[in-house]
């Protein structure tokens, strides 16, 4: 029971956080009224998860075996590519949503395509969406007796989890500052495509289209990848025990990158007020 | 409307990409392949060797009568694989030595790739 509470609370986390950030994030700008968008993203990213576990079931030969490689690919860097252009968009907005919140609402309608934000919805819950469909509907091929029931009942409970700890980011979230809340969540969002780009880096190399993908170091010895706290971070942050030199690459060429995009007045000259620090420390 | 085009710019340069490599992945010499049996919860045989340098294909057949999800995190795959099925897992050359891949959904079940 422990087991399947564990596994469907990790692939629901990282989808629950996200949504919880969107919905915050909605709530914050002023455009609750948009949430239909992320509802209806995620609503559709259920749906496609079942069409994918039902696709995985059914069908055989060359498109079952390059479809689901082709598909995670294309989610992960579309998914990387929504989060750079949202963290790229609160860094230079941040400082137009100071005011009330009719100033925040008309800023945000100028300027932001919302059914974007239903997009990072959908790339949230799709990416581990149908692996958890066929666990949930392996669970129910075995409920025989006791134990099968206590699995089932364990993977229902991570759901729940996953979905409380979704509701607290929203709730937490909302009750920022707008600035804080900006500042807390472009943070986490460059690390969590940071780690995302390299995991996509590292898949390319698994199936041999990228040169490389031996371990540069190993840290297993400290922290293991595979579960508990390692897992936890892996999901969260990208972080590997054996990354291959080309991962640790992409994943500091992001940070890099993204930095400036997302945090353009740390590295604009002379740039005396409304840093990003004082943005997330003070306030 | 800069905004859209950039951003239609990143999807497409992306989607791009992938498909002008996957087809390249699927043109190469087809490689050597290399099958294991999943049956009670445990593959067969535990230990499948192959030759160091060499891309390969590992062939997953799922006999049990439910979903498992082959996964290595060093060689960087995860594939779910239906009752009844058989997928083929892309791997690249390896380096010789042990690499341990396992079922993400039940993970005592583990086998061993040794490349030599």
């Amino acid at each position: 029971m422990g087991a399947t509470f564990v596994i469907v609370l990790r692939e629901g986390f990282e989808a629950a956080l996200l949504l919880g950030i969107v919905y915050a994030y909605l709530a914050q700008i002023g455009h609750a009224d948009s949430r239909r968008y992320v509802t209806l993203g995620a609503t559709l990213a259920v749906a496609a998860s079942v069409l994918m576990g039902l696709a995985v079931s059914l069908l055989s030969g060359p498109l079952a075996d390059v479809g689901p490689d082709v598909i995670a690919l294309v989610v992960i860097f579309a998914a990387v590519a929504l989060l750079t252009w949202h963290g790229w968009w609160m860094g230079r907005h941040a400082r137009e949503l100071h005011g009330d919140l009719q100033r925040r609402v008309d800023a945000a309608h100028a300027s932001h395509q919302l059914w974007m934000v239903g997009l990072i919805a959908f790339t949230g819950v799709f990416r581990e969406g149908a692996e958890t469909v066929l666990f949930l509907w392996g669970l129910t091929t075995q409920l025989q007796d006791l134990t099968g029931w206590a699995a089932l009942g364990g993977a229902a409970a991570g759901l729940v989890a996953a979905a409380i700890l979704g509701w607290l980011v929203f709730q937490g979230g909302r009750r920022l500052s707008v600035q804080r809340f900006f500042g807390v969540t472009s943070v986490l969002i460059m690390f969590l495509a940071a780690g995302l780009f390299s995991a996509g880096v590292g898949r390319l190399q698994g199936i041999g289209l990228l040169p490389g993908g031996d371990p540069l170091w190993d840290t297993s010895w400290l922290l293991d990848d595979h579960g508990g706290a390692g897992g936890f971070l892996a999901g969260l942050i990208g972080y590997r025990a054996r990354p291959s030199a080309l991962e640790v690459v992409a994943y500091l060429i992001y940070l890099a990158g993204a930095s400036l995009v997302f945090f353009p007045r740390l590295f604009r000259r002379g740039s005396g007020n409304g840093r990003v620090e004082t943005l997330i420390l003070t306030k | 409307m800069k905004r859209l085009a950039m951003t239609s710019f990143l999807f497409g340069g992306c989607l791009a990409l992938l498909l002008a490599l996957v087809p390249t992945a699927a043109a190469q010499d087809k490689p050597v392949e290399v099958s294991v049996t999943l049956e009670k919860q445990k593959f067969t045989p535990e230990e499948v060797k192959v030759k160091a340098g060499q891309p390969f294909l590992l062939v997953v057949t799922n006999k049990d009568a439910k979903p498992a999800e082959v996964e290595s995190k060093d060689l960087r795959f995860e594939k779910v694989v239906a009752p009844g099925k058989t997928i083929s897992i892309r791997v690249r050359a390896l380096k010789p030595g042990t690499y341990v891949f396992l079922d993400d959904y039940n993970k005592s079940t583990r086998g061993k790739i040794v490349a030599e």
